[in-house]
Formats: C-alpha cells, structure tokens, sequence
C-alpha cells in the first residue's frame, strides 16, 4: 500500500506491505539505523521512537496505521536544541556503556522530561524507564543522568519547545 | 494480499461488517496482536478501529459514568484527573499493563478481546461492574454484556460474526465508605505478565462491610468475582478472625490454571494472602 507521513519533520511517500513494522520501514525504506531491534516484542524499548508526540515501540506499529502520522527518531532528535545536554548528561554520568540501548533510552527520557511536571523523583524515573532494558550499565547511572537533567528547568523548557516544535501543541 | 479497512466512522464500519462476509482481524493498539506471529502472519483482512474517531477518542464522562471509546490508548486513561478520582482501582491497573510505551498504544477493547486471563484490566472491569458495549448496531443500539459474558475461556470470547467492542459504560462507585485494592504479583515489578491479580471494591461503614466485591486475574481460565467469599464477608465486622475466613473461603472458592508462569497451589495461596492484605489495609486506616 501507498502510505504518506513524516518523519523527522519531513513528508515522505513510501510503497510498503501494510503489515511492515515501522522500525523496519526506517531501517530498511529509509535508512535510518539509529533506531535499534532488541527483542522485536515490545519489552526491551530498543525500537523507542516517538509517534504524534507519544513514546512508542517502533516493533509494534504496522505500516498500516502511518498515514498522517509524526514519526520521530533518534536522527531527529539530534537536531533538537535540547539533545546536547542529554547526551552530555548521559556520558558525563557514565551511562553508556555498549550503546545499544541508548537511543531507546534517549527518545524515552526525552518524552519524559517533556511530559513530567518537576520535580522528579528517583522512583518515578525508574517506573517512566521501565519500558527499556540495558544490560550494561545496571540502570544506577542512567537514571542519575535523568535525574540530573529533570533538575535543570531551563533545559526542561527548551525540551518542551522542541517537543512542540516538532509536534504542535500537546 | 492482504485487504485493509481503515472506516473513519462507526457507520461506516457497521456497513463494511455488514456488506463483508469473510473474517475481519481488528485491531487498534496492535500490541497483542503483533507478538502472536502465527495469528498476525495469518490475518489477511485487517481492519483498524483506531481510524474511527468515535471509538479512538471517546472519553466522555457524566455524573455517574464514563463511557470510554474501545481504542482510547490507555495512557489517556491513566492521565485524566476526573477518572483518577472516581476509578482509581482502574487506573492503578491500567498503569501496571507493560510500559508507557505500551500503555500509550494498548486499550480496553484489546485487552478484553484479547481474552487473555491474565488481561489485568479485567478483574478490575468485574468489580467494577462495567458494561461492555458491543457492535454492529441493531437498529442503532449496541448489544451490552457484561465482561464475563464477553470473556468465555482464554483467547475465546464471544464475539463471533465479525462483532466488535466499541464502548466501555463504567459506573462510577459511591465514593463514600469506599475502599479499593489491586495488587498484581508477576516475575518482576515492571513489564511482567502476572500469575495472580487481585481486584478488590469494598464499602466500610463503622466497622462493618457493607458491600464488597472480588474478582482475581490470571487465576482462572474466566474472569469470575469470588462471590462464595463476598458473601462470607458482606454485613460482617471486619477483624482479623473474619478476615483469616475469607482467607480461607477464596483459597478454597478459586479454580486456578497451571502454566508456564505459576502452578495451581502458588496462585491459591497467593490469592489468600492478597485479600489479607487488601482487608488489613483498610483495618490499618
């Protein structure tokens, strides 16, 4: 089938099957590695992506439902005023290790940050990351990096203008 | 090939059931489906409820109901403030189902027609006394059962011929003297399908329930409230000699399953000692 939508705030037109997986269609259709298969089931958020302004796993998203959709990945997220100092915050905390993970739990503390009213406790950081596994970094240090940007409220508004920016008004 | 029905309406949708004869795989959330490989490999006409406005956006709330559309994610749910005054043992569930990322896609209408017993919001739509609207129309009015009368067996409901949910009618419980409970055991806090479940709605007054009703998850191949046990603590002074009866009397009344996750005798104790706590709880109040 014929699907139309955007991503990373470009339209694109693809002919795919309608039951291909959107994190296929980015990997395979258009290139766009970044985002990562882990477990293919919904549980490990490898493939976390952002879809009309909600954090989604890419896996379980059918070609079928994209047509007008807002698609967000890893690659648009870089482009973003706020992605430096994520990035920063998580290699500063030490919170990289393999990296594989890592864009799952980028695109996941991104919607978190823009969707949570500070502050942040430490145990709403685990319950909100809870939908991605890393089998590195024993979690301490990733969420000692959200916790850290969660207290910067000047980063905090420049996440939410990017979140608008890219999606509208929430 | 596969054959792709994306109505924008619940008319038009009535039109397609009634004008198609071959089966229909719905879906909304996708996030049951897509993980049974055989069963979504296999589905070649597929039509997607989340396109119909009606059933993907509808949370309409009324002085004594909320009416919530079949494919209404459930982290819409889960964020609005009026539901987590009045249903706060449904949101409490709904926030246990996977993760955000699956709870900003997964809704009621999969989660029952999924007919999974371990389909959390189900023992919570039991106690709950929630009314499952069911389509296409009869002259314009939705068949409405109850969630024990749509959930038959594991994977089995009965919705045969093409039918669909596409509402759930939830009254909103007497605040006063209220008490609530659920609490769901699996391998790990987050993300795990669970081996027991416990619903509890219960009204207290000095003392004495008034009215309780308990339903379990994950236990039995149906969603069945424990109603030999309700009775047992109805109109009863609540202390800790009844409460280590209705321990006893659910132990006794629910008829689990052994699988892959739990065994029989585990999920019976388990249930015990869920409803002790859900009862010592509101003794500690």
């Amino acid at each position: 089938m014929k699907i139309k939508f955007s991503i990373n705030g470009k339209e694109v037109e693809l002919e795919v099957s309608p039951k291909k997986r959107l994190l296929d269609i980015l990997r395979e259709d258009l290139e766009l590695i970044g985002t990562k298969e882990g477990c293919g089931k919904g549980e490990c958020g490898a493939c976390t992506v952002l879809m009309n302004g909600k954090r989604v796993n890419s896996c379980l998203i059918p070609a079928l439902q994209l047509p007008g959709s807002h698609i967000v990945t890893i690659e648009g997220l870089q482009n973003w005023d706020s992605f430096n100092s994520i990035e920063k915050a998580y290699i500063e905390h030490g919170a990289v290790q393999c990296g594989f993970c890592m864009s799952g739990f980028v695109m996941s503390s991104a919607a978190l940050l823009a969707e949570s009213l500070p502050p942040i406790s430490l145990e709403k950081i685990k319950w909100e990351l809870a939908g991605n596994l890393c089998r590195c970094t024993g979690y301490e240090k990733i969420v000692e990096a959200v916790h850290d940007l969660s207290q910067r409220r000047e980063l905090i508004q420049q996440i939410r203008n990017d979140w608008q920016n890219a999606f509208g008004v929430r | 090939m596969e054959v792709i029905y994306r109505p924008k309406t619940l008319n038009e949708l009535d039109k397609i059931i009634r004008e198609n004869k071959t089966d229909l795989t719905y879906l909304a959330g996708a996030t049951d489906l897509m993980v049974q490989e055989e069963r979504w490999k296999a589905a070649s006409n597929l039509l997607d409820l989340s396109s119909i406005k009606e059933i993907y956006q509808t949370l309409e709330i009324t002085e004594s109901h909320v009416l919530i559309g079949s494919a209404l994610p459930l982290s819409q749910i889960i964020s609005n403030l009026t539901i987590q005054k009045k249903l706060p043992v449904l949101v409490e569930a709904c926030r246990q189902i996977g993760s955000i990322q699956i709870q900003n896609r997964a809704t009621l209408g999969g989660n029952i027609a999924n007919a999974s017993p371990a389909g959390d919001s189900l023992p919570v739509l039991s106690v709950l006394d929630a009314e499952i609207w069911i389509g296409p129309r009869n002259n314009g009015e939705f068949e409405k059962l109850k969630i024990d009368q749509v959930m038959l067996n594991p994977g089995e409901t009965s919705l045969k011929d093409n039918r669909y949910i596409a509402f759930i009618s939830i009254p909103f419980p007497r605040e006063e003297n209220q008490f609530w409970y659920f609490r769901k055991v699996g391998q790990r806090k987050a993300l795990a399908i669970s081996k027991v479940s416990l619903a509890v709605l219960g009204w207290i007054k000095n003392g004495t329930i008034e009215e309780i009703r308990i339903s379990t998850g994950s236990v039995s191949p149906q969603v069945k409230r424990a109603t030999e046990t309700e009775a047992i603590l109805n109109k009863h002074i609540l202390n800790e000699n009844l409460v280590e009866k209705a321990r006893q009397s659910i132990i006794e009344e629910v008829a689990p399953i052994t699988d892959i996750r739990s065994t029989d005798e585990y999920r019976r104790r388990i249930c015990g000692e869920l409803l002790r706590e859900a009862l010592y709880l509101r003794m500690a109040q």
